[in-house]
């Protein structure tokens, strides 16, 4: 991950498994070095085993003998025994060492000159007493702590209310007060003689533990499969209202396209390559513990001339409703190896979202976090427009109202002379450059949280509230979110003990952006306007005299922008209860049985209005939905933790779960029927013209599973996981599937002597399948009722895919190899893995020639394999006492390929551009998704055909590449100087190509730049005529490159190559000692910035990382919502 | 413990296991998988019309933004859209009615005929779907050429999801054939379906005679390609018996209840609820300047009542046709540069309840004429064509227009039989008032099928900067950029007709 490293310090807290180190073998006899034996034991018992190091420096002891079949903790006690140091026990498996102190509990005892003499050491003059209280957060008295003076061993304890009394040499004397689970402290005593302390709770983890699949936590030393942690502030400091845009750049292997629909829109999250042709390629996403629906509620249909491709907008993910700050750690299982316990619905990997819960300390504990971001146009103009000619056709400036009447930039020469606009009004005819700046907004977004945590005996809770209030660089866009999350943990007596998690979330947007095609898109106007018309002559003048549009072009789907952002409604309002109940039962000190239910449910209530005079929609048109989702999961599972003697352990569950997913749909909708102009009702439509639907959707998996894994002396793990899924969606005797999993990690620093260098290293590999289902009702044919016509109902066949009645589970088979490494005392990380992986069976819904009646069908089909590498390299390259810098790069590559489709199809076409000249096509033997599109006419040497008039002609469909970049790249580097650290992180991805349509859009219109050649007089073509002369016919520009557009996608596609500044972190966390009197335990300031400049890309006008939607057909875009940069400051106060 | 543990287990896998009922669970309670016949009929009227797949596919971007302007009857400054006008090409209008036909239209008839067929009592709806189904496909081959057609539709029936390109050839053999054996099968004593017949309401009589009608247009349109079978099935066609009136032209009923799906969408398109009348100031769709001269020319009672300058004055004097290829440039520079000036669709034939016209009994009349001339058919053509012409006028009744017999009389004798005339200047004089008849009923598809094979009335191309024709008007529209590399079929298509541009002429569309 990409935090930054602490800083490490002489005085090191080695507690940390990769900051153990192996220490040459001891040559004396009968003397041996205490740190060696402590490291020796710590690795041999696994413990966590806390100490200064200073202390241990020079001390050794005679005639040591490590009895093995005594306890770490029989063991250590006969090693400190000649020393003066004790131990002591935290909890299990984990201990403190301490300098012995007087068995006293009386307050205010002092070490007596005793002690100070049974150091071996010369006693220092005790000149100065001070003592004080050490408090948590709350300002209760924390026992136990550790209080030292800095290089000395000169220290004591804190009593039982957190009282401590000690002797220090003089005014310049540092005092450590260290405590496990609480931040290190370091105070100058100074003129005191009282020094109060407040400790603050200690964020970073003991160990390397990681969340795996069902919840379970596990070092990350025995897994056989890769797993990437993202932590909870790595996602609030540079935030983004949609948490998955957050991890962009920061996992290896994960591949992240947000849609290019503003702040509220979803996400493609793809781990590991897309394993599907057409069905569902992101990771299940789990929170809690509980599966989440993470289905984009209206995404945008692409392709010419299809149904759903005018209009829409995206509506939105799962992942996207989730408050950051609430989030303790992200996990990304990559791949089926990792989520093979999660079975069918987790094939495309997953990840696991663990919310934050109490913590164990007594009285409330206050956290309140502001930020601020501010959003703003990336590019504030469209730097490859040209800006020399004007709105109009044929090079000529319009005189008269009726040739204003067009969205072409082919005009005149920009004069400044007068020139006729479509509002009737002569004005100047100049460049209008400052459209873009005058028409959007800068954006805004307010977070506001506040979590208190705190404990009772039995309970530990943490209560969150959030609001987000976001207003979008489009105008009268807006985002209002509000998060409730009650987590509870608590241990009912004995046995009993249980986790209960509550969220709910009101998410209210209003006037999402438009994408795709022009009706009521601004965005889409906003690209085409030409490049004369000021965008002010639009603002003033949107109505005609009975209040209707005044339709500025010929096109009446091309709204005027201010029109579509003022008079367009669009509202969504999605309250959402994530609920999670799990009680565990303590059978005995090896088993358990533990329970799950979780809900997932929302009621998503959406409306838009058309309003009435709107050009292509006189009497405007109205959508009303309420839709209804739950999935509801039962889980049981029995599990066994067991120690086989010493060197032999055993983890073992058996589990079921019954999920079941509902979705309940209402909608009434009509078009261009409003009687009463601008009033916006349902009972303002003519009954006849109100369609109805209701929907009732149902789908079921039953599974039953089990996972068992072997540890032999803490250095080798084997496991082994099985999982049946019964999914109701298939065809029955089909519906069942089975799929093993098998994962091997040896620690390989454990077992064998390594190199100095070597501080840890780890070899995994792991096998694993896993199948996969589609969405209910695809197995029959269905009618639509349609309503009626003169008295007589209608019906015809619902949809316009095959239904295939013979469908079985898909099968996804991933394998994996890789390597953890920690070198040169831990400066160095590596992690490494190769995998491959091959979806067989795939359930394809595949574009069908539409003669055959439909669109698509749906099918199993092939086999698609995806191989790739991921590394995680992180160092800390500089580590001074003030300055720190630590780097964090990583990289994945990977490779796709269609092996075979259906029979000896050899190609099969996914989806199509807008304008329709451009394709998403599976090849056999080529990468996951690429694009085709019509080639010019071409003669046998390659040379474009011109027609007679000098216009190209269109020939054959070409292959351009994959829509999906192969290469992911990230690099962060963090800089601390005295507190204040600096954190970069720049991102990129190569080897993709993307068509895109708004470049099309830019030719057709004359707004690109290249369109300038050849406007006065006209543009003769480099190439030959149909009877193979070469080419002199001068054909005018506005021909010439304006029937491209929907004829030829050539010119139009590009690399989609990208290197981005994706971050900038500026954070100050106060030192304790500034905050004096203040009522804070912790405050940090950071400034931010995402997304703040392209540094490298190849496609003109657009973002290259725009896509559509977040479905299957990556590598086509259109006149998406521009993208953004953001600014703001977050604050963070703990109480 | 023990048994604890047994019974926790136990549950599990019978948990897991339990799938008893997903059978049920996986049906869509909220869809029917069976329905009477009757909607499937209904439906499959309203398709062929387009009004219940959106009316912006069929009417709008292949009835408006093509045909009508590429032989003149319609002209628009929308450049960007109305395409026909320009000989110009964009992909998502051109193929629009390819697009809808088949994933609408022909997915409905071929599985209604595919239900009917199922049942001998239901042979009174197979016959009207396979009528219903000629009328549909013989419209998409007429505007592209060689289609899928034997194996359309069936991608659920038989799993075919690349249907072969079909000879125009055959096509219309099968049609000819299909009219022909469907008219005859009607029988009165099985089930006639009446309400969700839009055509005739269940008048079987009607049905054989509409058969034989459509027989006659589809032979005719054989003429100069096979000259032969056009006369064979002209005289069959003529023999079996025609429509016999202005009341039994081959139309669909629509109503006016709000809805888009009850509504004729040539009106929906063009009328109060439709966008051509809009507020846009200098866009829709305006008469062509050819027609509008020409009706002016010819003294026709229907210029009023089919055409108004903005505003509604429908006033002979006033009207005045948008020439062709002409773009808002162009406009500024005509002597009358406000569009509002020019002539449109007048509101009374733009209602949406008016019924949507396939084929007139006027232009039965008028073919037979053209079949009696060829000596084709036996009898009178000066008298059918006079009946032709008269009926023409006459229907204007479907508008709720009446034009006088005084008026359909000076009409007449204005525009009279060439009957010592050659045969090119009867064929002009029949086909151009084909030509009128299809203007008056926006059935400008027909028209620009009947003005290809016949030439009449002879039009002017225009010649637009960057036309795709080199200034010709063309001869078919181009299939959709989707089929070639969806559809390997395809190719055969292009091997046998020839290229995919719009100078290629189909089979029938002899030189």
């Amino acid at each position: 991950m990409l935090t930054a490293a602490p800083p490490l310090d002489a005085q090191v807290l080695a507690f940390n498994a990769h900051k153990n180190r192996m220490l040459p073998p001891e040559q004396t006899t009968n003397q041996v070095k205490l740190l060696d034996v402590l490291l020796q034991l710590k690795k041999y018992y696994n413990a966590d085993i806390l100490f200064e190091e200073s202390q241990m420096s020079g001390i050794t002891v005679p005639d040591f003998v490590f009895d093995k079949n005594l306890s770490a903790e029989k063991n250590m006690e006969a090693l400190l025994k000649s020393t003066s140091l004790t131990l002591k026990k935290v909890r299990k498996n984990a201990y403190m060492i301490l300098p012995r102190r007087i068995e006293t509990s009386a307050i205010g005892s002092r070490p007596s000159a005793d002690l100070q003499v049974l150091t071996g050491r010369r006693a220092v003059a005790a000149e100065i007493k001070v003592s004080g209280t050490v408090t948590d957060a709350n300002g209760e008295g924390l026992p136990g702590v550790n209080v030292l003076v800095k290089g000395t061993i000169n220290g004591t304890n804190t009593d039982v209310n957190g009282k401590y009394e000690l002797d220090v040499p003089s005014t310049e004397s540092v005092l450590v007060f260290t405590s496990i689970g609480f931040q290190k402290q370091e105070i100058t005593v100074g003129q005191r003689s009282v020094v109060d302390v407040k400790m603050a709770v200690e964020t970073q983890t003991l160990d390397e533990v990681v969340v795996t699949a069902l919840g379970i936590k596990k070092e990350k030393k025995a897994l056989g499969y890769a797993i990437s942690e993202v932590k909870g502030e790595d996602l609030t400091q540079a935030r983004s209202t949609n948490i998955a845009n957050s991890l962009v750049g920061k996992v290896a292997g994960l591949n992240i396209s947000s849609t290019a629909t503003g702040p509220s829109g979803s996400s493609r999250i793809v781990i590991r390559g897309n394993g599907s042709i057409s069905g569902n390629n992101q990771p299940l996403i789990i929170v809690d513990g509980i599966p989440i629906n993470n289905d984009n509620l209206g995404s945008v249909a692409i392709g010419a001339n299809r149904e759903g491709s005018w209009t829409g907008s995206d509506r939105g993910d799962g992942i996207s409703s989730l408050n950051p700050d609430e989030i303790e750690s992200i996990s990304v299982l990559k791949g089926a190896t990792a989520a093979a316990l999660y079975g069918s619905r987790a094939s495309n990997g997953a990840i696991l979202v663990t919310t934050k819960g109490g913590k164990a300390d007594k009285g409330i504990g206050v956290e309140v976090n502001s930020n601020f971001l501010a959003e703003d146009l990336l590019f504030k103009s469209y730097k490859d427009y040209q800006y020399e000619y004007g709105l109009g056709s044929n090079g000529i400036k319009p005189t008269t109202v009726a040739e204003t009447a067009t969205r072409n930039s082919w005009g005149g020469r920009l004069d400044g002379s007068n020139s006729m606009n479509y509002d009737g009004v002569e004005r100047p005819y100049v460049a209008a450059k400052d459209n873009l700046r005058k028409f959007y907004n800068v954006g805004t977004t307010f977070t506001n949280s506040v979590a208190l945590t705190g404990a009772t005996e039995k309970v530990t809770y943490r209560l969150s509230m959030n609001d987000l209030n976001n207003k979008g660089v489009l105008p009268n866009n807006t985002l209002r979110r509000n998060n409730f999350a009650l987590n509870t943990n608590g241990n009912l007596g004995k046995r009993i003990s249980f986790v209960a998690n509550a969220k709910y979330i009101i998410e209210k947007n209003h006037n999402r952006p438009r994408v795709n095609d022009s009706p009521g898109n601004a965005n889409f106007a906003m690209y085409v306007l030409p490049t004369s018309l000021d965008v002010d002559v639009l603002k003033n003048a949107q109505f005609d005299a009975n209040g209707n549009e005044k339709v500025w072009s010929d096109n009446q789907y091309t709204q005027n922008p201010y029109f579509a952002t003022e008079q367009y409604q669009q509202d969504d309002n999605k309250k959402r209860v994530i609920a999670s109940f799990e009680p565990k039962y303590t059978i005995t000190d090896w088993l358990y049985l533990k329970g799950r239910i979780g809900f997932d449910n929302f009621n998503y209530r959406y409306k838009s209005i058309e309003p009435y005079g709107t050009g292509y929609v006189l009497r405007g048109s109205y959508t009303s939905s309420l839709r209804e989702f739950t999935e509801t999961n039962k889980e049981l599972l029995v599990g066994v933790n067991r120690k086989i003697g010493e060197k032999f352990a055993f983890n073992g569950l058996f589990g079921g779960n019954m999920m079941k997913q509902v979705t309940n749909l209402n909608e009434v909708s009509a078009n261009n029927s409003f009687n009463i102009p601008f009033f916006y009702d349902v009972s303002n439509i003519d009954p006849a013209a109100r369609t109805v639907t209701e929907a009732y959707i149902e789908k079921r998996i039953n599974s039953v599973y089990g996972s068992a894994e072997f540890s032999y002396n803490n250095y080798l793990f084997v496991t082994a996981t099985a999982r049946n899924d019964w999914f109701s969606t298939l065809a029955k005797g089909k519906n069942s599937i089975f799929y093993p999993s098998f994962g091997v990690s040896f620690v390989a620093s454990e077992a064998l002597k390594m190199p100095s260098a070597i501080n840890y290293l780890k070899f995994r590999g792991s096998w694993a399948q896993a199948g996969g289902d589609t969405d209910p009702y695809n197995l029959s044919l269905y009618y639509s009722l349609s309503g009626a016509h003169l008295g007589s109902a209608l019906a015809q066949i619902n949809g316009t895919r095959v239904p295939n009645g013979d469908l079985q589970p898909l099968t996804s088979t991933v394998s994996e190899l890789g390597l953890e490494a920690k070198l040169f005392n831990n400066l160095l990380n590596v992690d490494f893995a190769v995998y491959d992986r091959k979806t067989t069976d795939d359930i394809v819904s595949a574009t069908i020639s539409e003669t055959s009646g439909y669109t698509s069908a749906l099918f199993n089909v092939g086999a698609i394999r995806n191989r790739g590498i991921e590394l995680l390299l992180g160092a800390t390259i500089l580590n001074g006492k003030k300055f720190t810098w630590d780097a964090s790069f990583n990289m994945g590559y990977n490779a796709s390929e269609v092996l075979s489709l259906y029979g000896d199809l050899q190609t099969l076409r996914v989806d199509q551009s807008r304008p329709g000249s451009a394709f998403i096509h599976q090849d056999v033997g080529k990468p996951y998704s690429q694009i085709k599109g019509y080639d010019f006419k071409r003669d046998a040497n390659g040379k474009i055909v011109y027609n007679s008039q000098g216009l190209a002609m269109a020939g054959d469909i070409r292959t351009f590449g994959s829509g999906v970049s192969p290469y992911t790249l990230g690099l962060n580097n963090t800089f601390n100087y005295k507190g204040i650290s600096l954190s970069v992180l720049v991102d990129g991805k190569f080897g993709g190509y993307i068509y895109s349509g708004t470049n099309a859009l830019a030719y057709r219109f004359g707004l690109h730049e290249a369109t300038l050649v050849g406007r006065e007089g006209g543009v003769t073509g480099e190439g030959v005529t149909e009877s193979g002369e070469r080419n002199t016919a001068k054909a005018p520009a506005q021909a010439y490159y304006s029937n491209w557009y929907s004829a030829i996608a050539t010119p139009f596609v590009y690399k989609s190559d990208f290197i981005k500044l994706r971050q900038i972190i500026i954070q100050y966390t106060i030192p304790s000692r500034y905050l004096g009197k203040l009522p804070f335990k912790g405050a940090s300031v950071s400034i931010v910035g995402r997304n703040l400049a392209v540094l490298m890309k190849k496609v003109p006008v657009i973002d290259p990382e725009a896509t559509y939607n977040n479905g299957n057909a990556q590598g086509v875009e259109f006149a998406g919502t521009p993208p953004t940069r953001s600014y703001g400051v977050n604050l963070n106060l703990k109480f | 413990m023990l048994k604890k543990l047994t019974i926790c287990l136990a549950l599990l896998a019978g948990a897991g296991a339990c799938t008893k009922d997903f059978k049920e669970i996986n049906v869509n309670p909220n869809a029917p998988s069976n329905v009477p016949v009757d909607y499937l009929l209904g439906q499959s009227q309203l398709l062929v019309t387009g009004s219940a797949s959106g009316p912006a596919s069929k009417a709008w971007r292949a009835n408006f933004g093509y045909a009508a302007c590429l032989i003149q009857q319609m002209s628009s400054i929308d450049a960007t859209f109305y395409k026909g006008s320009f000989y110009t090409f964009l992909g998502e209008i051109n193929s629009a009615f390819f697009d809808n036909s088949y994933t609408y239209a022909v997915k409905s008839m071929v599985n209604l005929i595919e239900v009917a067929k199922q049942d001998p009592k239901n042979v009174n709806v197979l016959s009207m779907a396979r009528i219903i189904k000629v009328m549909e496909f013989s419209r998409t081959t007429d505007l592209y050429g060689d289609i899928p057609y034997f194996e359309a539709g069936k991608g659920f029936i038989d799993g075919n999801f690349s249907p072969k390109y079909d000879a125009q050839q055959a096509i219309y053999m099968d049609m000819l054939k299909e009219l022909e054996e469907a008219g005859k099968a009607f029988d009165a004593a099985r089930y006639i379906p009446k309400a969700a017949d839009y055509i005739y309401g269940g008048d079987l009589d009607k049905w054989k005679r509409a058969a034989n009608s459509l027989m006659l247009r589809l032979a005719m349109r054989m003429q100069k390609v096979d000259p032969a079978n056009a006369e064979l099935w002209a005289k069959k066609a003529i023999d079996g018996g025609l429509i016999t009136g202005n009341a039994e032209t081959i139309a669909v009923k629509f109503a006016n209840t709000g809805a888009e799906i009850n509504s004729n969408p040539n009106s929906w398109i063009l009328g109060p609820s439709g966008s051509n009348i809009t507020n846009i100031p200098n866009a829709g769709v305006q008469w062509a300047k050819t027609l509008i001269d020409m009706m002016k020319e010819r003294q026709d009672p229907r210029l009023p009542v089919i055409s108004m300058i903005k505003g509604g004055d429908n006033s002979i004097a006033k009207q005045r046709g948008l020439p062709n290829a002409t773009d808002a440039t162009g406009l500024s520079k005509l002597d009358e540069k406000n569009l509002d000036n020019y002539s449109r669709p007048a509101t009374g034939v733009i209602g949406i309840a008016l019924p949507w016209i396939y084929m007139s009994y006027a232009e039965t009349q008028l073919l037979k004429a053209e079949a009696i001339e060829r000596g084709w058919a036996t009898g009178n053509a000066k008298a059918a064509f006079q009946e032709g012409q008269s009926a023409a006028l006459a229907q204007m009744s479907w508008a709720n227009a009446t034009i006088s017999g005084m008026d359909i009389a000076a009409y007449a004798a204005k525009n009279p039989y060439p009957e010592a005339g050659t045969l090119a200047a009867k064929m002009n004089a029949i086909h151009t008032e084909v030509y009128l008849l299809s203007a008056s009923t926006f059935n400008h598809i027909e028209g620009y099928a009947n003005w290809r094979r016949t030439g009449y009335p002879v039009l002017t191309p225009v010649n637009y900067l960057g036309n795709d024709t080199n200034g010709q008007i063309p001869r078919r529209l181009r299939y959709p950029l989707s089929e070639e590399g969806i559809n390997p079929n395809f190719k055969t298509a292009i091997e046998r007709q020839g290229p995919d541009v719009f100078m290629t002429r189909i089979w029938w569309d002899k030189q």
